[in-house]
């Protein structure tokens, strides 16, 4: 029964509508991105046993925290190993993983939210559903970029939006289930997973069924292969084994790395940035500082509203991903690249000018904007793959780049947090707790855009056999390397 | 050993399909899209 997810059951008839493959990866991708939402969880789950508030033996925040950073790690280390199988297997196949591994992920970790095994929690929402995060994440887009020839940025763009986009249904999904199951002696985060991950395995099939991979050979009506006028386009097809020894490969791997670090400058500390920057100043204007009650009732609200910034954020760095991945496809990859990477700094350098001047929708404005390029810098990177490297295997490439993101999930919250604590010792206050961090981050972004200065054109050694490139079990590079 | 054809499904490609594929996953994200302007809205206010 199995044998309708190999890949020759998902070749396309004649006829099929190319346009029913970005719903099928959005399928995969909002659900997926549900991980960016798993702090709504974070609260109830330290008063699993106090369930009004937190008791002797309830997990702390510290415990709960390492859940998502276990997630995105095995999201980089799983797309980078199960790269090649995927390209092996065709998309179908590597869907349904990931909706069996995301969606028995949350079954696994309410079993040990409902036996009170932290460790069971780590194993089932971390580790398995960090491996259907990573084969979900890579598995529509070799797909995409082979449906859409003549916009893979668009394509690619299309579904990682999704994933940009799967915090603003999972965050809220959570909240209105665990409202609905908490009763007085549960606060109902057991009940929730299992709902979600019975939701989520049976959205992410709709994906399963509806991906369809192109016939060998397959364009579409009029599309012209890129001439010698796009020198960064292939036409030709590089291996994932042979990708990662060429400098391209790498020079995008420190891009990837930064322009996600720099993201995490903001993403991290959005809510006290915003809250100590701003709305705490304009919230005590006025007031003694030695009348405390009046300070609590005037800042008691702010966090509800830094909340509400962090959701802005997700929600542009969702478009962010659609738009400047379209617009890479009329302007090409690497200027793209290079608004980002000579923007962003821009940006980054006028958050502490916005703090000091007092003017919320100035900062929101550059925020915002820095997100769209953090989200964008993702979406793009699969289509810049493929211009250097073909579309032959594509996804098991993309798969390998996004170790870039574990590292950066890793160094980003520790330069960020770092920097932070070392001038709250030091005594900033307000601004000037996050300038440094915001002018370290537009470092990293300069440094990227110098990488992308380099990239050219693939070396001609890697290429394949054009033979070889249409049967990819046998890779044989044109020239010995 | 048999050869099977690349063709082995029916094409799901109606004007109808494409329109429930599309509202199938817009609609959740409209959901999410509306929710987290409703949240933000305060941050102007």
């Amino acid at each position: 029964m199995l044998a309708i997810l190999d890949r020759e059951h998902s070749v396309a008839q004649p006829g099929y509508n190319r346009w029913l493959v970005p719903p099928a990866a959005l399928a995969i991708h909002l659900c997926i991105g549900q991980v960016y939402g798993f702090s709504v969880f974070k609260l109830p789950m330290t008063k699993l046993l106090g369930v009004t508030k937190s008791a002797p033996g309830d997990w702390t925040q510290f415990q709960l925290a390492f859940i998502f950073s276990i997630a995105i790690f095995v999201l980089g280390l799983s797309a980078a190993v199960f790269g090649k199988w995927m390209e092996r297997n065709g998309p179908r196949k590597a869907m349904f993983v990931a909706a069996s591994c995301f969606g028995g992920g949350f079954l696994v970790a309410a079993f040990g939210v409902h036996l009170h095994s932290l460790l069971l929690v780590y194993l089932g929402y971390g580790v398995l559903g960090g491996i259907g995060l990573g084969v979900g994440y890579i598995s529509p887009v070799s797909t995409l970029v082979k449906w859409f020839p003549d916009r893979p940025g668009m394509a690619t763009g299309l579904a990682i939006m999704g994933f940009g986009g799967g915090a603003m249904i999972g965050g809220p999904l959570a909240v209105l289930l665990m409202k609905f199951y908490s009763s007085g002696v549960s606060v109902g985060v057991t009940e929730t997973l299992i709902t979600m991950g019975l939701i989520y395995f049976a959205f992410m099939m709709f994906g399963v069924f509806t991906v369809r991979t192109p016939a060998p050979g397959w364009a579409p009506a009029g599309y012209v292969p890129p001439g010698t006028s796009q020198k960064l386009v292939t036409t030709a097809h590089v291996s994932a084994d042979d990708a990662w020894k060429t400098p391209q490969f790498w020079l995008l791997w420190v891009i990837l790395c930064f322009n996600v670090t720099a993201g995490i400058g903001i993403l991290e500390q959005a809510s006290p940035m915003i809250q100590e920057m701003l709305l705490v100043p304009q919230a005590t204007r006025g007031i003694d500082p030695s009348n405390t009650v009046a300070l609590a009732q005037a800042t008691a609200p702010l966090a509800a509203i830094a909340g509400g910034f962090v959701g802005l954020l997700s929600l542009f760095n969702m478009l962010g991903r659609f738009f400047w991945s379209s617009l890479s496809d009329y302007t090409g990859r690497k200027n793209v690249y290079f608004i980002y990477l000579l923007l962003g700094p821009v940006l980054y350098f006028l958050i502490p000018l916005a703090g000091r001047m007092g003017s919320t929708l100035f900062f929101v404005t550059l925020c915002v904007l820095i997100l769209t390029m953090y989200g964008g810098g993702f979406a793009t990177i699969p289509a810049y793959l493929r211009d250097l490297f073909g579309t032959m295997q594509v996804g098991a490439i993309h798969g390998r780049l996004l170790t870039a993101w574990s590292v950066a999930g890793v160094l980003g919250p520790f330069l960020v947090n770092g920097i932070r604590d070392h001038q709250i010792a030091q005594g900033a206050i307000g601004v000037e707790r996050y300038a440094p961090t915001m002018y370290l981050m537009a470092g990293l972004l300069l440094i990227a855009a110098i990488c992308n200065y380099f990239i050219s054109p693939v070396d001609e050694r890697y290429h394949l056999e054009k033979s070889d490139a249409e049967f990819p079990e046998i890779l044989t590079p044109k020239k010995p390397l | 050993m048999t050869t099977r054809s690349h063709f082995s499904e029916p094409a799901k490609s109606s004007p109808g399909w494409l329109i429930f594929a599309w509202l199938f996953v817009g609609l959740p994200m409209a959901w999410g899209v509306i929710q987290t302007i409703l949240k933000s809205l305060a941050l102007f206010q």
